[in-house]
């Protein structure tokens, strides 16, 4: 009953975040055809012509509708632009971001977790200072900055990776590095915390005084305990790294959901903008479900108050 | 048709001169230094340092600022589609720096005395790529397809005006009727977006087109990895290379890869770390800095068409009264804006056209000198004077100016619109700047401006006519909503005066009354720039400034 | 076995030590004086720039354009010829405002959902939460991005933009304390001896949930100038006589390569004032925590 109830409320959802996405694109100004034809040489007859050939000259109600009959009978259609099928947009482009997201998640736990002990170990001395201070810097530079500092860097000046694209591992390891930086600052704060709290626990009393060295108390017990919340961190991080992308698939030249989707608003190009909407819901809302699920298998209170 | 006036131009001819051309040319170029082209449109310029040096194989690198829209040249909007564009497909015609016309996939043309109908002799011995023989036919199928709204065309659909049918007279003639005659057809059949695709492949793939895209050029598609990467590859059986390259055959290249980088940091940097070979639209302050770099050259072009200009909008008090207008003219210091903005690398407009375009009037140049005081005195003389705050006022209504300009700040124009308002502060003139995304509907269709920024790639001075005629009541108003008879008969004139000189002394006139009667700013010339490594050799521009890659080679 | 316990043994009591030493400028106590020390200049600088600033923001010296700092400039020129540290310091105005102002509308608006769906329960949680659900799933910068251009170029829609776009975060974090404060014995206490149900959300619900929201508000100071600055970055900033610092930063990127002062300061001042807030935001989250105050 309760897995029905959460399933169609999801659907809910979905079908929400599309409907919302529709008014934003209705009140945002101008058509596609604006990028398409020059208002300075062609006629107005031209432009006329040209918007009634795509459709956008239809009220938009229209447009959604048709849009919407379509999607439910498994057609995303094409591209305003240049009538690519969005499906096939999409797919070719959803790997790249996916495998960013994952090495940046890959980068935060790593650099969140190492510094995050680092610090608690060191709780108030000077490695604590500095850890947390590389944490709060991942979190206070504008991404768009970082990343092309980094590319200056390592790139331009010692020519370590390259500056763009999206084939092969060197081209991920910039742009992860940007995004992941920012989300080992969140990790850094919760692992540093969560480990205190754990050694400050009685139990670790109990454990040390049975005799078991500090260094195994600290990594054994206290790290243990502290990954959890850092790995459900990760997963609500995922979404903000999705939405990173946007800006670093733009600064990297990558492919990716997230330029598309960012051109695709700008330009008034409902199919395209609709279909990756629907894809990262689809991606919410699924991850989100998963995450109350494992809580009710793991915490029973939480499945009684559900 | 028209027997006197039918241009001969036997194709095996002007391949001979061209080879005794290229010989003479490369002697010369290579005395002098290869990079130092700027402010020519390339042409001229041989693309080969010697025919028996040239490294044959190898693929060039090119990055790109923006990703292109669409490869179907009859549906592209967008200046670096065309730049793809033009490597994949052949267009009937060239046109040279000179202005002047010349065989392509046709070997000659006809134009009746009414200036109604145009007759192409073709190419017998051409193909697409896919196989499908080229013929009047397939050109037939090219206009047709860019007038049928289903495939809705674009930009393409505005050149191939006034252009109305097509008649097969045989396999290798076609005839061109028009509704009006336009001297500035055959110009616009030069361009990429009028290039001729494959009716095999534009039939198969419809709407698809875009993106397996088929034509008679020197390069074949391969793939396209959208926002990422376009790839060509050489087209081994291409022989029908215009005027325009040295090199006639197949190019000696294997292929080009396109990258999509926007960040022109990354962009430009990427050439100077050898990750491109070549990269495109270098900004001002890189120019700069990549002429004292070592291993890069710079090539530029300068584009033809009409200027950056600033329109004002006559239909808004004050900017109809011509003092007004032209206290603006000589208050804003427009050598300083391209000194300050553009470091010397774009040259400054004087007139509505750039100074490779036809009929252009070079002495208009140095015509108009800032002079604060003389500008203060005309809005005095119209009523205009300062107030307690330093602007001017009149009957209790500020002076006040409305600034227009698109995103993004191409070419940095939203700075220059940030250096005029300080300009016009001192004049007591309150600029009030908008950028706006939608531009269609702020300018086009509402007119809510005083002045208005706006350039255009061109190949004939009849680009004129849209924003200086009177408007037809119906369309769209002009950007300046002039509308003065004698102008309105001037261009109206050169659209079909056959007289070269004649014609080019109707757009002298036209650009003087323009430029004394104040009815723009013309500001800047916008050159097409290229950072490529020093082992890029005979990369040559068109008259448009796109890039022609047929006779590129890479030295090792 | 006794070996290893040796080696931790001393590697703990050195490390104590250390701590010791250190004791005197504890890292939080480092960290709160500097924050306090940078958000102060720069509420300073916002509120009287022309003490501060040496020349005007908007005087262009056509002469001496892209000048690296030096002692006449500090920061340098950028590329109008103006003095960056004088545009850096009007330009605080703009960035600040653009900070505060988001989480204020965002954080009333977010809290007010989070509050009204937490306490009320029932249908209207459920709607609400929903309704909640759908803008989560909608990546906050393009919302924002979508919004900013659906309204257009202007500080105040910027805000907008960035606040809805925070909304979702300000709603769940409220809705989750005001639940928990609402099972927690004084408050059904009060029920039992029949308190009006919005009397009991002033004064004991309301109160009791605030310090979480209040936490997440400060540091949304900082996230809302570094969205605003990635609005810049997308082409969606606003021009004006004197720019904001992203802005400026995101105009300025483009002459790294050949004058890295251009883009550099604004881009510090960012890094700057939102490593402070988030400094303070921290702190606040410790003392507010009780359990966690000892730190």
């Amino acid at each position: 009953m309760f897995i029905v109830g959460r399933i169609l409320s999801s659907l809910l959802v979905i079908a929400g975040s599309l409907v919302l996405v529709f008014a934003i694109l209705y009140v945002l100004p101008g058509d596609p055809t604006d990028n398409m034809i020059d208002p300075s040489v062609a006629t107005a007859e031209q432009i006329a012509n040209l918007k009634q050939q795509l459709g956008v000259d239809q009220p938009f109600y229209i447009q959604f509708t048709r849009y919407i009959s379509d999607m439910v009978r498994g057609d995303f259609g094409n591209s305003l632009l240049n009538s690519e099928p969005v499906l096939d947009k999409i797919l070719e482009h959803f790997p790249a971001t996916l495998a960013l997201t994952a090495a940046s998640a890959l980068v935060s736990i790593t650099i969140g977790l190492v510094l995050g002990v680092l610090s608690a170990i060191h709780r108030n001395g000077p490695i604590d200072f500095i850890a947390r201070l590389v944490g709060l810097f991942g979190i206070s530079m504008p991404t768009f900055w970082s990343g092309i500092l980094l590319i200056v860097l390592f790139s331009l000046q010692l020519g370590w990776f390259p500056a763009m694209g999206s084939d092969g591992w060197k081209t991920i390891v910039l742009p992860a590095l940007t995004l992941g930086i920012v989300g080992a600052g969140f990790i850094v704060r919760m692992v540093r915390s969560s480990m205190l709290d754990i050694i400050d626990e009685h139990f670790m009393l109990t454990l040390r005084s049975k005799g078991l060295s500090e260094r195994a108390v600290m990594y054994k017990h206290a790290l243990r305990n502290a990954l959890i919340p850092a790995v459900t961190m990760i997963g609500m991080l995922i979404g903000e790294m999705l939405a990173g992308t946007v800006v670093i698939e733009t600064v990297f030249s990558r492919q990716g959901i997230g330029r598309i989707i960012g051109d695709a608003l700008m330009a008034k190009d409902l199919p395209v903008v609709q279909g990756v909407i629907f894809i990262t819901a689809v991606i919410y809302v699924l991850v989100n479900l998963l995450v109350d699920l494992s809580y009710s298998v793991i915490d029973p209170r939480v499945r009684r108050s559900a | 048709m028209n027997r006197s006036r039918f241009v001969r131009r036997p194709f095996q001819t002007s391949t001979a001169l061209l080879l005794v051309l290229t010989l003479l040319l490369s002697a010369c170029a290579s005395n002098k230094g290869s990079n130092n082209n700027s402010g020519q449109p390339a042409a001229q310029q041989s693309d080969a340092p010697a025919a028996t040096e040239i490294k044959q194989g190898g693929v060039l690198t090119y990055a790109l600022a923006t990703s292109p829209d669409s490869l179907d040249p009859h549906r592209s909007g967008l200046a670096v589609a065309v730049r793809v564009i033009r490597t994949i497909y052949d267009s009937l015609v060239v046109q040279l720096p000179d202005n002047s016309i010349k065989p392509w996939l046709a070997t000659s043309w006809a134009i009746s005395d009414d200036g109604l109908s145009y007759t192409f002799k073709l190419r017998q011995d051409v193909k697409f790529q896919d196989g499908t023989p080229f013929n009047a036919e397939a050109v037939k199928y090219n206009f047709d397809r860019i007038l049928d709204p289903a495939t809705k065309a674009a930009n393409a659909a505005a050149l191939l005006a006034p252009y109305q049918s097509s008649e097969v007279i045989d396999e290798y003639t076609v005839k061109l009727n028009l509704a009006t005659p336009s001297r500035a057809f055959l110009g616009n059949l030069s361009q990429a977006l009028l290039g001729i695709v494959s009716p095999t492949a534009a039939k198969k793939d419809g709407d698809q087109f875009g993106l397996n895209p088929v034509g008679t050029g020197p390069f074949k598609f391969v793939k396209w990895e959208q926002n990422a990467e376009i790839q060509v590859a050489k087209n081994a059986d291409y022989n029908w290379a215009p005027e325009l390259v040295t090199n006639t055959g197949a190019p000696y290249l294997d292929g080009i890869i396109f990258k999509i980088v926007p960040e022109e940091a990354t962009r430009i940097g990427s050439v100077q770390s050898g990750q491109v070979l070549a990269a495109e639209t270098v900004p001002p302050q890189n120019i700069v800095a990549l002429k004292g770099d070592s291993k890069v050259q710079l090539l530029e072009a300068n584009t033809v068409g009409l200027p950056y200009t600033l329109f004002f909008n006559q239909e808004h008090a004050p900017w109809n009264d011509v003092k007004a207008r032209q206290a603006v003219q000589l208050a804003v210091d427009v050598d300083s804006i391209v000194k300050t903005l553009y470091l010397g690398t774009y040259d400054r407009a004087w007139s509505p056209l750039t100074p490779g375009t036809f009929g252009y009037d070079p002495t208009l140049e140095n015509g108009v000198k800032p002079d604060l005081e003389k500008a203060g005195a005309l809005l005095d003389e119209i009523g205009w004077v300062k107030g307690a705050d330093g602007i001017r006022e009149k009957d209790g209504k500020k002076l006040t100016l409305h600034y227009v300009d698109g995103t993004p700040n191409r070419e940095k124009r939203n700075d220059i619109a940030v250096i005029i308002q300080q300009q016009l502060k001192a004049l007591g003139i309150a600029v009030e700047v908008e950028i706006t995304k939608d531009v269609r509907t702020v300018v086009y269709t509402n007119g809510d401006y005083d002045l208005y920024g706006n350039s255009q790639v061109n190949s004939d001075p009849n680009a004129l006519y849209p924003f200086y005629h009177t408007t037809d009541p119906k369309a769209q108003k002009s950007l300046t909503r002039l509308s003065n008879p004698e102008i309105d008969k001037l261009l109206e004139q050169g659209r079909v005066e056959t007289d070269d000189t004649k014609r080019a002394d109707i757009y002298k006139q036209i650009q003087h009354y323009i430029i004394d009667q104040a009815v723009i700013l013309p500001i800047y010339v916008f050159p097409y720039t290229v950072a490529a490594d020093k082992s890029v050799q005979g990369l040559v521009f068109d008259s448009l400034g796109y890039p022609l890659f047929n006779g590129v080679s890479i030295s090792s | 076995m006794r070996e290893a316990a040796t080696a931790s043994t001393i590697w703990y009591k050195r490390n104590r030590a250390a701590a010791i030493r250190f004791k005197r400028l504890s890292a939080n106590n480092l960290f709160l004086i500097a924050a306090a020390a940078v958000i102060l200049f720069i509420a300073a600088c916002a509120v009287v720039p022309s003490f501060i600033a040496p020349y005007s923001p908007t005087e262009m010296l056509t002469d001496s354009i892209m000048q690296p700092p030096s002692a006449a400039h500090v920061f340098g020129t950028d590329y109008f010829g103006r003095d960056i540290f004088s545009v850096v310091v009007y330009g605080s105005r703009d960035s600040l405002f653009i900070g505060f102002a988001s989480v204020l509308v965002g954080g009333l608006a977010g809290g007010a959902i989070g509050a009204l769906s937490g306490y009320a329960g029932g249908w209207i949680d459920a709607v609400l939460m929903r309704f909640n659900d759908i803008l989560m799933t909608i990546p906050g910068i393009l919302l924002a991005l979508a919004i900013a251009g659906a309204l257009g170029k202007s500080l105040f829609n910027i805000v907008l933009a960035v606040a809805v776009a925070s909304i979702p975060g300000y709603a769940r974090i409220m809705r989750s304390q005001i639940m928990s404060i609402k099972g927690r014995t004084f408050i059904l206490a009060s029920q039992a001896a029949g308190a009006s149900p919005l009397h009991i959300f002033w004064k004991h619900v309301l109160p009791n949930s605030l310090s979480p929201l209040l936490v997440m508000a400060t540091i949304g100071i900082g996230t809302s100038i570094l969205t605003g600055s990635g609005l810049s970055f997308l082409g969606l900033g606003v021009l004006k006589e004197v720019p904001d610092w992203g802005t400026l930063l995101s105009q300025g990127r483009g002459y790294l390569t050949v004058a890295w002062w251009i883009c550099t300061f604004p881009g510090l001042a960012i890094t700057m004032f939102v490593l402070a807030v988030n400094m303070i935001g921290d702190r606040l989250r410790d003392r507010l925590d009780p359990k966690r105050s000892a730190r």
